[in-house]
């Protein structure tokens, strides 16, 4: 039973309602009860998700629109993993990933200087700059300089190493298990569903932004996967965000989602000018119609984006140019670079401006964005202080806060999966 | 990266002495400025643009993003600058940072050293 009982739905909703937590269900299911921070402060805990759940899980690395062309590549480093990832479109225009490792004495393929690394390959092909080993861009080996002084050297058996990897509405996962349990699709099931068919793949302006934090990366995670703080942490850059609503609560197997619904923000008089230039155009303005019909299943008009809460580690805010103007989505990821350090990433995507005054009115917005998430950010380190303070011992949560709840009910799950047996 | 510093399109000429201040390419070379920035900064950029804003974006809506003259370019640089400072006029009391926040300058943006008005920002 969930609150859209009776309720008139939009075209296709119908398929979505069991994924529908009224508020006494989740209290039912998920408990009110306070929940343990230990596995936020304990480093022994860490260890464990770096097995049972960064090795385990579909981790989304990369989209298709930023390798677009062959021999377009990604690195990306994972210290979470131990390795080095390379993303790269083969000249068959598939997506694969590899550890970014040579085969002859273990040095990057391609050299990296900071977490993501762009490029592309020439001629399809991937070289070693310490011996000069070439890759083909689909793995294989393809050339040794004077092979003939190994004696023995079979290239066959010597391509780079490739990860699984899947792609789902253009975002690239991989999973890190040799044989992973699930394809992505299972992985995903209904999540997919209830997000899939939006196009993703046609808002490719993205601005983004990353920062490495002094906190444990599930402090990062939880402090974007509820709505209860944006009155006070956001007075700042949202002041007048009126009838600010979440709702439409769902428990979608280890993923979770949720609505926030709102009359929108009363808006400074520059913002009013810069979202008239993108409200006013068909493809900038809201939306509405694009949103998946699981999200806003009534069709509200106050609909603004939706919170989801991917596990382990990725959120997908569908917003469909309803919440902030212009912006179709932004994602947040949170990589572990170890128990108390976390790199966080943040993207604001909009569909590409067809003008100078369209860019101009989506950096106004990017802006404000950019100054919200610098708000949220700002509680971070501060929460881990107190977390590794012991001063206390548990999280006390709302129902809003529910993510937050289930995600931690997710991950008690992983890590102890297996010891039954 | 330098900036054209006299020239903006016909009918914004009481706009060029603040371009010299503020008008720049990349976000990362913006953000230096209004991070040094005072009150009276944003102040006196906040009151020069926004009663011109509708037709700076009048003007704008007619340049493609690449492509544009020096004059154009000029334009569009400031209204970034605008665009990216009005806040702190309208929502944070003058101040250079976003009151009760983190450290901007430890934000990394990944478009940051990119032209503003680049095709694809990705």
């Amino acid at each position: 039973m969930n609150d859209l009982a009776g309720a008139a739905l939009r075209p296709g909703a119908e398929a979505f309602t069991h994924l529908g937590r009224s508020i006494e269900d989740i209290r039912s299911e998920l408990g009110v009860g306070a929940v343990s921070i230990d596995t936020i402060r304990d480093p022994a805990v860490y260890e464990l998700e770096r097995e049972k759940v960064f090795r385990k899980t579909w981790l989304k690395v990369a989209t298709e629109w930023e390798i677009p062309e062959k021999g377009d590549y990604k690195v990306k480093e994972m210290p979470v993993v131990d390795t080095s990832l390379l993303i790269v479109r083969g000249k068959d225009g598939k997506v694969r990933a590899f550890h970014n490792v040579c085969t002859h004495r273990g040095n990057k393929v391609v050299p990296t200087q900071d977490f993501e690394t762009f490029g592309k390959a020439r001629a399809n092909v991937l070289s070693c700059r310490f011996h000069g080993w070439v890759f083909n861009t689909d793995g294989p080996l393809r050339a040794v300089p004077l092979e003939g002084g190994f004696g023995s050297l079979d290239k066959a058996c010597l391509g780079l190493k490739e990860v699984a990897c899947d792609i789902w509405e253009g975002f690239i996962f991989v999973n890190f298990a040799d044989r992973p349990e699930q394809t992505l699709a299972e992985y995903l099931g209904d999540f997919g569903k209830l997000f899939g068919g939006f196009p993703y793949s046609e808002a490719t302006t993205a601005f983004r932004y990353s920062t490495v934090l002094d906190c444990n990366w599930k402090v990062a995670l939880y402090a974007f996967s509820e709505g209860y703080h944006v009155p006070t942490i956001h007075a700042g850059s949202l002041p007048g965000f009126t009838g600010i609503e979440h709702a439409d609560f769902k428990l979608v197997g280890p993923h979770a989602s949720s609505t926030i619904y709102g009359g929108g923000m009363e808006a400074a008089a520059s913002t009013a000018q810069f979202a008239s230039v993108l409200h006013a155009d068909a493809e900038h303005g809201p939306r509405p119609e694009l949103v998946p019909p699981g999200i806003n299943p009534r069709g509200r008009s106050d609909f603004q984006f939706e919170l989801p809460n991917i596990f382990p580690n990725f959120l997908i805010h569908l917003a469909a140019g309803c919440g902030y103007p212009g912006m179709a989505y932004f994602t947040h990821q949170f990589w572990p670079l170890d128990h108390g350090r976390t790199l966080w990433e943040g993207i604001n995507y909009f569909r590409p401006a067809r003008n100078a005054a369209e860019r101009v009115a989506q950096i106004h917005v990017n802006a404000l964005h950019r100054n919200a998430w610098l708000e949220d950010t700002g509680t971070m380190e501060d929460t881990f202080v107190g977390i590794r303070s012991g001063a206390i011992d548990a999280m006390h949560l709302m129902d809003q806060e529910f993510m937050i709840r289930h995600a931690a009910s997710t991950l008690d799950r992983y890590l102890t999966k297996g010891e039954e047996q | 990266m330098s900036v054209q510093t006299d020239t903006l399109p016909a009918g914004f000429e009481d706009l060029v002495p603040l371009l010299a201040h503020w008008a720049r390419q990349t976000e990362n070379l913006r953000s230096d400025i209004r991070w040094k920035a005072s009150a009276e900064d944003f102040k006196a950029l906040y009151e020069a643009v926004l009663p011109r804003l509708p037709d700076i974006l009048g003007a704008l809506e007619a340049c493609p993003l690449e492509g544009m003259s020096a004059a154009e370019e000029n334009l569009f640089n400031l209204a970034a600058a605008f665009a990216e400072a009005a806040p702190h006029h309208e929502l944070y009391g003058g101040s250079a940072d976003v009151p009760f926040s983190f450290a901007a300058h430890r934000f990394r943006p990944g478009h940051g050293d990119l032209p503003s008005n680049a095709r694809i920002l990705r």
